[in-house]
């Protein structure tokens, strides 16, 4: 299986654009073999099949009043749980929350998830960042600082 | 006498909603709808390449961009001049329906009945089973749905050829040819999500529950068996009897569907009454249906906050505009919604009005026994996948065995306007565009929570959940969970902008669609 980057946001405003600028940067650019990089939109519980079938997943979305302008953060799955421990409503879409706290519901196995995002708006400059820290997480785990 | 104004909190909704209420001796005697947010899309479409739509309009929503691809593609077969060609056909009306499937019981178990759960119903004797199938994350329906339709989409993905962001709809057919294995997988899903809606959903058969055709047979289906009265139906009944749900959400009692799911040409299928929809194009008042006629759908503004330079009537989407204009109108305006009239009057659409525009035997009786209500508008969608399951699985087979082109040949999109008036989860969806020199002139979009959720119109008549929610009894102004079942009995949808990662506080939270 495939450790996926899952590019969330909407590309058509400024405050939501950086998940699928990474998908853009991430998308022009040769993966490794044992990559795939995913415009997930608005996606949210509507992601969970492509989640499911991963060996790993990297979300990259934009944060807000979690990261200081040209910060990029990084979230373990401890963190992104913590985060979305407080989640109980279903929008239609069912958003990144939603997911996360659905997954040991819809998957068998859930894959270790981590988020990759910075505050808009975001420079050239800090999507490649952004990109590069999240290529590097789904091919090592190991690689970068974890913060929460 | 003491009237107070009261603001919902309309949570569990794709967008943002506001809804305030004035209550007079624990009555609603006034209501209020507001979108929020600005959606803009039909600005930023105007002066793009005219297919373009097949690829933005996708986008508008997380959940509904199989309907916005298909309305965005009638329209543009409209300017094709060259029909659907028939595998064509069936694999759009397949996948949109996969669609369904997934909306109508995701809103009904996840949106709807969550609020089953409320303290305010902690003294109804089915309480502690409602909390057993409906606590979020916990419930036994709440997981089993959750397992459930996440295969739908793989529909989409598998016979579309992507998902999300699917563009394979195009004028004249679609871009995919899916091999025998893609349909084989289709109907293997389609077959498991059946085993688990008659049991669980129905708690009888597809056959069994289409012999239920009108309020009597209603009442004895459910006294025949016990596994009828603990099937998710049945508990909806049950439970909804219990806590009146017959009794609020009445609206206008008009209703509206465009037509959607058409019969390819060549198929075996059959719509009702030998109709060439499944669900058939009509105006329901009551449940008297006359014909549907484009022509008569105009947008007011005089309470939404755009540019009102038109007579009072609105303008045809033709000819709409969707210029902001969010002052100088003191206080009259406050919605950010359009709203939709039919014939110069609001009304609703929905699953609801699909059934009783297409003469369902069930539907047709209930409604002229109670008329529209929040019972019965919820009850037709988590019974709608029942009149699905088999076309779907017809078209798929009819994909598979019989040879048949999925596109017409040499399309091209020629100057001019059209529509493109569909049948989405939630209801009546149209797109109206105009191209010349292969560019999008003009694009509006008319959503189904338009219709439903809209402001006051230009003679100041209320939108149709703004009237539903009219003479709901408040007992208790802290959780007006009442107010709640009226407007998400109607599958409340507002377009999300935003979708971020955020901060409430001390503590960073995730925050859903705005």
């Amino acid at each position: 299986m495939n450790a996926r980057i899952v590019c969330l946001g909407n590309r058509y405003t400024a405050a939501d654009d950086l998940g699928p600028r990474v998908y853009d940067w991430l998308a022009a650019r040769a993966l490794p073999p044992n990559v795939a990089v995913v415009d997930g939109g608005l996606g949210g519980l509507d992601l969970a099949p492509l989640v499911e079938r991963s060996r790993r997943v990297v979300f990259v979305d934009t944060v807000v009043g979690l990261a200081a302008p040209g910060e990029v953060l990084v979230l373990d799955a401890a963190a992104l749980a913590r985060h979305a421990a407080g989640e109980v409503g279903y929008g239609h879409g069912g958003g990144l929350a939603y997911l996360l706290r659905a997954l040991p519901i819809v998957c068998a196995s859930p894959p270790p998830c981590a988020l990759v995002g910075a505050a808009a708006p975001a420079s050239q400059g800090l999507v490649a960042r952004v990109a590069a820290r999240a290529l590097g997480l789904a091919e090592s785990p190991e690689e970068g600082a974890v913060t929460a | 006498m003491s009237r107070r104004t009261i603001d919902i909190a309309m949570n569990r909704v794709e967008g943002d909603l506001e809804v305030r209420v004035d209550v007079d001796d624990g009555v609603v005697v006034d209501a209020w709808s507001a979108g929020t947010l600005y959606r803009g899309f039909e600005t930023l479409l105007v002066g793009r390449g005219a297919l373009d739509g097949l690829v933005l309009t996708p986008r508008i929503c997380g959940l509904c961009s199989v309907s916005h691809l298909f309305a965005a593609a009638r329209a543009l077969d409209g300017l094709a001049g060259v029909g659907v060609a028939p595998h064509g056909a069936r694999l759009r009306n397949v996948t949109l329906m996969a669609e369904h499937l997934q909306n109508d019981l995701r809103q009904s178990l996840l949106m709807f009945a969550v609020d089953f759960t409320s303290p305010a119903y902690a003294a109804q004797p089915l309480y502690e089973e409602a909390v057993r199938r409906y606590q979020p994350f916990a419930g036994s329906a709440v997981r089993e749905v959750l397992r459930t339709t996440k295969r739908m989409l793989e529909i989409v993905a598998l016979l579309g050829g992507q998902w999300p962001h699917s563009s394979f709809m195009v004028p004249g057919g679609v871009v995919t040819v899916p091999s025998s294995g893609d349909l084989q997988r289709c109907r293997h899903l389609l077959a498991a999500f059946r085993v688990y809606y008659e049991q669980q959903i129905l708690g009888c058969s597809l056959e069994r529950w289409q012999r239920v055709t009108s309020a009597a047979e209603l009442d004895a289906w459910l006294d025949e068996s016990p596994a009828h009265q603990a099937s998710e139906l049945g508990f909806f009944l049950r439970f909804a009897r219990a806590v009146g749900l017959d009794r609020i959400g009445g609206g206008y009692g008009r209703m509206l569907c465009a037509g959607g799911l058409a019969i390819p040409e060549g198929s075996r299928v059959r719509g009702p009454r030998g109709a060439a929809f499944l669900a058939p194009p009509g105006v329901a008042t009551g449940t008297e249906v006359a014909p549907f006629d484009e022509a008569e759908v105009k947008e007011h503004v005089a309470c939404s906050w755009y540019l009102d330079d038109a007579e009072p009537g609105g303008r045809h989407p033709f000819e709409g505009r969707t210029q902001p204009y969010a002052s100088g109108a003191e206080g009259r305006k406050y919605s950010w919604s359009k709203a939709p009239r039919y014939a110069g009057k609001p009304a609703e659409t929905g699953v609801l009005a699909e059934l009783v525009v297409g003469g369902d035997p069930l539907f047709t009786d209930l409604v002229r026994q109670g008329g529209a209500h929040a019972l019965v508008r919820q009850m037709a969608r988590l019974v709608r996948p029942a009149t699905l399951l088999e076309p779907m699985d017809r078209w798929l087979s009819e994909m598979a065995t019989e040879p048949g082109p999925y596109c017409s040949p040499d399309v091209r999109v020629a100057a001019g306007r059209s529509a493109g008036v569909i049948q989405a989860s939630r209801g009546m969806l149209g797109h109206w565009l105009e191209v010349e020199d292969d560019r999008l002139l003009h694009y509006q979009i008319i959503t189904p929570t338009a219709w439903n959720g809209s402001p006051r119109d230009d003679f100041g008549a209320r939108g149709p959940w703004e009237e539903a929610l009219v003479g709901t009894p408040v007992p208790d102004l802290d959780n007006p969970v009442a107010l709640g079942h009226v407007v998400r009995s109607f599958d409340p949808c507002l377009v999300c902008t935003v979708h971020a990662f955020g901060k409430s506080g001390r503590r960073g939270t995730l925050r859903l669609g705005g």
